[in-house]
């Protein structure tokens, strides 16, 4: 096998590792903006209860929850696919993360906006929706790019559930071939090509975000 | 009184550039031992780089600096020793967030003079006293008010037993109300003879210590008087605007 | 099948015994993340060809999993005849991919310190010495106290990845009493809530010292 060849052949796992991402953003937005917000405005046992979800997809070790969640989910009788497991398991933990980012940027808003909006005499959901979410969003923007790369390169996982992606591409190309600096360095790159452009978009968007007189920092 | 002869900054033809910006113009200015120098003049002009180069924080590329006899920037040795004979206060206090007032105090006489724990603290609490602030000496930079703050770092200043002390705009980044606890220290340290350059705008303090006042526009000394004749009738013209305009405020 | 309260039990003392492994290899590997990170952001701050490429490297790291890392050593370092423990292995791996995120903790924590400090160490005359030592450090440590220790956290959950290399930590020994009587789910399952125990229980103690060191250090 030629280098061009490895490259490839790890490249065919390309399709499972983007899939995998792709479906995993379907569970960590929603969990994100729900638990976030709920986080926010919640007090007392709501907030426990709140606070307890997300603490138990974010504190836990993610390698660990995906083989929990693989090998217990059949005992208690629901059935799902290796690809929904995985996307449900590095979703729902990259939406733990997530979710701190939507509830740090609503807490970080002045109560001023707030006010503002009851002033004009918007309900409690329409100022949240209308003046509180938008600049929360856009100031955390950056921190959600991180949380896609970090969803990207947890995606490496599913090749222990038998899913073939890019990294279970690499292991089974190194068992017809001994050749474990071409592979393992191809897999690296592979990932690189993927991450860095999203991390160089991250940080375009950080110093917009950041930028004097842009509508984040305006306030 | 042999003031001229006994000169302790001599600088002659100063230049210096940032990148492309011309900053200092062709400066000469002459400090005697126990005179007092303001140099004042708009944002900008020049005049707080000019003070940064006479303890060679700022490094120059044209004409000569003398601070006590020695040339500086020639050689870092010479250039260090002769920094020691300067206190610098600046605009930000810059004093350290993780020390103590006293602790802020004794760094340099325990690192740099040398000094024993119990001889620098007795040393720094006799200058805390002199800026009326001895009760702090416990406490840390961050509990204190501006004024406060400002005042330590005169200490800190006076604990090497300068020669010279340097003013960067001691009292801008204060309160109105913290300015005159920090000025009146330091008129006090100039009735005790303290040889002083001060950058600032407060005309009060220049006219009331200040034997002469420096005018800086655009990197050069436009004048260069006298307090009395720089706030009479005589002097530049665009000294006397600069004068009208912040004496209205 | 359903699921074996007796046999979960009594694979608890096992599991549980592993702990002491997974606190050794996350406090080894944050030691190594630290110090190589502190050596790369040396380089980096001095510049040159040298910082550039460290430059690099740091974005390279962080843009990989940490998954590919582990295989990268493990099958790599042999095939140059480097042959070392798995546990040396999946230090050194946590330790390299670490160290891309510490050494931006460390930037974070030298660029946090105005310029003020040392130019008044320099006023005092302080030599350069006296001035990192006194004035620099002190507050460079305090800047990455925190950080350093949600960082420690974070190792902390990685560390169930070197079950792939068959590490006796806690996921590892889960997968041991797995194979051993063909039942995944007790066993698993017990991992996955010592070890959400535990990060919580460290990550508490991780924000009550990060107030203590907010309130002592009141600037």
């Amino acid at each position: 096998m030629t280098l061009i060849d490895i490259w490839l052949g790890i490249l065919q796992g390309l399709g499972t590792t983007a899939a995998v991402t792709a479906y995993g953003l379907v569970f960590a937005i929603p969990f994100a903006l729900v638990f976030g917000v709920a986080q926010y405005l919640t007090g007392g046992v709501a907030r426990l209860l709140v606070t307890g979800v997300i603490e138990f997809w974010r504190s836990s070790a993610v390698i660990i929850l995906l083989f929990v969640f693989y090998y217990a989910l059949p005992v208690v009788g629901i059935t799902l696919s290796a690809m929904t497991v995985s996307a449900m398991v590095l979703g729902l933990n990259a939406g733990g993360y997530a979710s701190q980012a939507v509830r740090a940027g609503l807490q970080a808003l002045p109560s001023g906006q707030r006010e503002a909006g009851a002033a004009l005499g918007l309900s409690r959901p329409a100022i949240l929706l209308l003046i509180e979410l938008p600049q929360a969003l856009i100031t955390m923007s950056p921190t959600f790019v991180n949380t896609v790369i970090q969803l990207v390169k947890a995606t490496a996982l599913v090749s222990l559930v038998t899913l073939t992606d890019m990294t279970f591409r690499a292991k089974e190309i190194a068992q017809v071939e001994y050749n474990p600096v071409a592979i393992y360095t191809a897999l690296l790159l592979a990932f690189f090509v993927v991450c860095y452009p999203i991390a160089l978009a991250g940080r375009w968007l950080e110093r917009r975000v950041a930028a004097p007189g842009s509508r984040a920092n305006g306030i | 009184m042999s003031i001229q002869s006994d000169t302790i900054v001599d600088i002659q033809g100063l230049n210096k550039w940032f990148g492309a910006l011309h900053v200092l113009k062709n400066v000469d200015l002459a400090v005697a031992s126990g005179t007092r120098v303001v140099v004042c003049g708009p944002s900008g002009s020049g005049k707080s780089t000019l003070i940064r180069c006479i303890n060679g924080l700022e490094t120059y590329q044209q004409g000569t600096l003398r601070l006590a006899g020695t040339m500086l920037g020639l050689s870092a040795r010479e250039t260090a020793a002769a920094r020691r004979q300067t206190g610098m206060v600046f605009q930000s206090f810059n004093l350290f967030p993780h020390l103590t007032v006293l602790s802020n105090c004794t760094l340099a006489l325990r690192r740099v003079a040398g000094r024993s724990r119990a001889e620098a603290e007795d040393i720094a609490m006799a200058h805390l006293e002199k800026v009326r602030i001895p009760e702090k000496a416990q406490s840390y930079p961050g509990q204190l008010s501006g004024g406060q703050q400002q005042r330590v770092a005169i200490a800190r200043a006076l604990c090497l037993n300068p020669r010279i002390m340097l003013f960067d705009e001691p009292t801008s980044a204060l309160d109105p109300e913290m300015i005159k606890e920090v000025l009146d220290v330091m008129v006090t340290l100039a009735r005790d003879g303290m040889t002083m350059v001060c950058v600032t705008h407060e005309m009060g303090f220049a006219r009331e210590v200040a034997g002469q006042v420096v005018f800086m526009d655009g990197g050069c000394i436009l004048d260069s008087a006298s307090s009395r004749d720089f706030f009479g009738s005589a002097g530049h013209p665009r000294s006397r605007l600069f004068l009208e305009k912040i004496l209205k405020h | 099948m359903g699921f074996d309260l007796a046999f979960a039990l009594s694979s608890v003392p096992t599991i549980l015994g592993a702990v002491g492994t997974t606190l050794f290899v996350a406090l080894v590997s944050c030691i190594g993340a630290a110090a190589t990170g502190f050596l790369f952001e040396m380089v980096r701050r001095v510049g040159g060809i040298a910082g550039l490429l460290i430059g690099f490297v740091i974005d390279f790291i962080r843009s990989t999993p940490v998954l590919a890392w582990l295989y990268f050593l493990y099958f790599v370092l042999p095939f140059y005849g480097i042959r070392l423990g798995s546990m040396t292995v999946g230090v050194m791996g946590l330790s390299l991919y670490y160290s891309g995120y510490l050494a931006e903790v460390f930037k974070a924590g030298i660029d946090a310190i105005p310029r003020g400090q040392s130019e008044a160490a320099r006023a005092l005359s302080l030599s350069r010495r006296d001035a990192v030592i006194h004035v620099i450090a002190p507050q460079m440590l305090r800047n990455i106290a925190a950080p350093l220790g949600n960082y420690f956290v974070s190792i902390l959950k990685a560390t169930p990845y070197l079950a792939v290399l068959a590490v006796p930590e806690m996921l590892g020994q889960a997968f041991d009493i797995a194979s051993e009587t063909y039942r995944y789910t007790e066993p698993l399952v017990v991992a996955g809530i010592i070890f959400l125990v535990l990060a919580l229980a460290i990550s508490h103690g991780v924000k009550r010292l990060e107030q203590r060191l907010l309130a002592v250090g009141a600037r």
